[in-house]
């Protein structure tokens, strides 16, 4: 009999909630929310998710305080009137600055004060403009940084990056994007094709030759279980230009026309990067099959040899339709684990076979570009429901299985 | 088919032996190369099989001066936390869940699955701000999140085994006033422990793999795993091969041992939930 569960049962099953909420949907729900924001984490003004306009203090109070500085040195090349001028605009701005000193926090401003701040910035760009025009001749140490200067204070003013549905048009018009989706479709598709045909055989022949599998199964798994990390690693000095012994052999056997081919073209890289899939995980592929013949009862296949039925009628009427929950777990399990194939590629081709996976960590965390590679990892995440959703609704894959 | 004839049978052998040759020819080469010095890995004698000169030059460079151990020691800590942990709130939670009837299981289940289908570069964004914000960049902290890729088949493995204990054993013991916490610790977990070490060793296998984690999240030498340590030996302008296979036969013997080991274990953690009984 199940009982129902109690709160002191509930307790039990709260670890396991509060670490898929924190490490799981958390991350999931802030990626969506970061694609309708211009994020970038190496740009200040970019650098949160600015709903309304606010005011970065330590990047005023920074630019003000270089540009008293710079004064000091600019005081020292002009007459009395001048030294008294420039004085004076420098104490505006000490006294302006100093309630900006040691804030951290971004604020958000009101609208007198933020236009308080703006026609600061502009009044002291004007005097140290009449300044830098009354003293043609005099030899300024920094009348080129000062522009600069006041610019970048400008850009203590954060707009709001809030950009709507803008990045998911953008991703429409990305070449890259589709180009990487492309890849990962085509890697995809052949690998598991690949692996699941090469599997099923290993798996038909394994199920006859019982002798001697557990050796067979030692050796099998090996390649499985050892990090992807190590295995591109491995294969890339089997392809290595100069001294790989694989792109040496395919070269011998005019397969692929140099050595060099494998890792520095186009095709070369989606082929070496597909061998290696399939040598890491046909293995896997063939141990999941196997399993799953072995559960057919073999009395089918002596009553179907007893009827006459041949080799190739009985693997397609009896083995393939019995496997059937078994081949559509395995495939959609593997077709999601490839979908998001990143070490490998990253690894193996230096990143230059760019699959979505490593399209998306290159604009996020490569160059900072969070709102738009959320984008691209949310349409990843769009790819793999739908996937996901083919196999289990429309060819009926098990996932779940039977409750209670 | 049970009568099959001797050629069909000598070809099923030929095939098999060439697929073992596959399978394991890569570590051969590397482990012949891991021999060479440098001078030997390029040009003519790139593919002989018995160095000239063979040399121990490689493995004294990974060990004592790049000082890959730290990074096998790094491994060893991360993915027994990661087993640890993941093994107790799966216990826990797969217990309830074979156990008990409450609403929203199916959505639970759903949501466990659905966590392990999703890509795992959704999370890596969020989380490396997260770790940031609270200064957990290069540490061992690193553990935690290495729960969305294990935890989810920890609870799914788990809650099989479960299963399949009969409800008899511990309604004895509840009518002799055992509590939850003491069903689940002295009666399900020993007679499930086949299922629990099958949980295990998948649980350490994933964690001991994880490699864009720990790329992400620690940048400092000092915390890294084997699969990024062992990348970071190829510089920009060079590849080492000597070292870097020396390096890859040093961090491919605990995974050896573990597969030698635990083989049955791992074969029954890769099948289940693949196959119905």
């Amino acid at each position: 009999m199940v009982k129902r569960m109690t709160f002191k049962q509930f307790l039990f099953i709260l670890p396991l909630l509060v670490i898929i909420a924190v490490f799981s949907i958390y991350p999931i729900v802030s990626s969506f929310v970061y694609t309708v924001f211009d994020y970038r984490i190496y740009d200040q003004q970019y650098s949160s998710l600015y709903v309304s306009s606010s005011f970065n203090p330590a990047r005023f109070y920074e630019n003000c305080d270089y540009i008293v500085y710079y004064l000091q040195d600019e005081a020292t090349v002009v007459d009395e009137a001048g030294k008294a001028e420039i004085q004076a605009i420098s104490n505006e701005i000490s006294a302006f600055m100093a309630p900006y000193q040691n804030q951290t926090q971004n604020q958000t401003l009101s609208g007198p004060e933020a236009e308080k701040i703006e026609s600061f910035i502009a009044t002291i760009g004007q005097r140290l403009n009449t300044v830098y025009n009354q003293y043609p001749n005099a030899e300024f140490y920094h009348q080129e940084d000062m522009p600069i200067l006041l610019e970048d204070m400008q850009k203590s003013f954060i707009q709001p990056n809030f950009s709507g549905i803008s990045n998911y048009q953008r991703l429409f018009k990305d070449a890259r994007f589709w180009g990487a989706l492309g890849i990962t479709a085509l890697f995809m598709v052949v690998s598991v094709s690949l692996e699941f045909v090469l599997g099923m055989a290993l798996a038909l022949i394994m199920n006859k030759a019982i002798k001697g599998i557990g050796l067979v199964r030692t050796t099998a798994l090996i390649p499985w279980a050892i990090p992807t990390a190590v295995s591109a690693l491995i294969w890339m000095y089997m392809y290595d230009g100069q001294s790989g012994v694989v792109s040496n052999i395919f070269a011998a056997v005019q397969l692929i026309p140099a050595p060099e081919t494998m890792l520095s073209t186009f095709w070369g890289m989606v082929g070496s990067s597909i061998i290696s899939d399939v040598w890491k995980t046909t293995p896997y592929m063939a141990l999941l099959l196997l399993a799953g013949l072995q559960t057919i009862d073999r009395g089918l296949y002596e009553s179907a040899a007893i009827d006459g039925s041949g080799t190739v009628n009985t693997f397609f009427r009896i083995t393939l339709p019995l496997m059937k929950p078994s081949i559509l777990v395995a495939l959609l399990f593997r077709m999601l684990d490839a979908f998001r194939v990143y070490d490998l590629l990253y690894i193996l081709t230096r990143g230059s076979l760019e699959s979505l996976s490593v399209y998306a960590y290159k604009l996020m965390i490569g160059q900072g570009y969070y709102g738009y590679g959320s984008a691209v990892v949310v349409a990843m995440f769009a790819c793999v429901a739908i996937i996901a959703f083919v196999f289990v609704k429309v060819l009926g894959a098990e996932v779940v299985g039977n409750d209670e | 088919m049970i009568g099959t004839k001797k050629s069909t049978k000598i070809l099923s052998w030929g095939v098999i032996i060439l697929f073992l040759a596959i399978n394991i020819f890569p570590f051969f080469w590397i482990l012949i190369t891991s021999f060479k010095p440098s001078s030997e890995i390029f040009g003519a004698t790139a593919f002989q099989i018995i160095p000239n000169n063979p040399t121990l030059q490689n493995y004294t460079k990974v060990l004592f001066e790049k000082n890959i151990l730290r990074s096998v020691f790094n491994s060893f800590v991360v993915s027994s936390v990661t087993t640890l942990y993941v093994v107790l709130v799966a216990s826990m939670s797969a217990y309830i869940i074979s156990r008990f009837r409450f609403r929203g299981k199916a959505l639970l289940m759903a949501l466990i699955l659905g966590v392990s289908m999703f890509p795992q570069m959704i999370t890596v964004g969020p989380i490396f701000n997260m770790f940031y914000q609270m200064g957990l960049l290069n540490t061992y902290w690193v553990v935690l999140p290495y729960s969305t890729i294990t935890l989810p088949s920890a609870v799914w493995i788990m809650v099989t085994h479960f299963r399949r204990i009969p409800l008899s054993i511990e309604e004895a013991a509840r009518i002799d006033g055992c509590s939850t916490w003491g069903t689940l610790w002295r009666i399900i977990f020993p007679v499930a422990a086949p299922g629990v070490f099958t949980t295990a060793i998948m649980t350490f296998i994933a964690a001991w793999n994880e490699y864009l984690l720990t790329a992400t999240l620690n940048s400092d030498a000092y915390y890294q795993t084997v699969p990024v340590a062992i990348n970071a030996l190829r510089t920009q302008f060079e590849i080492l091969w000597g070292e870097i296979t020396a390096a890859t036969i040093v961090v491919v013997i605990p995974t050896l041992l573990i597969v030698l080991l635990f083989q049955k274990q791992i074969v029954a953690g890769m099948t289940n939930g693949a196959v119905k009984e």
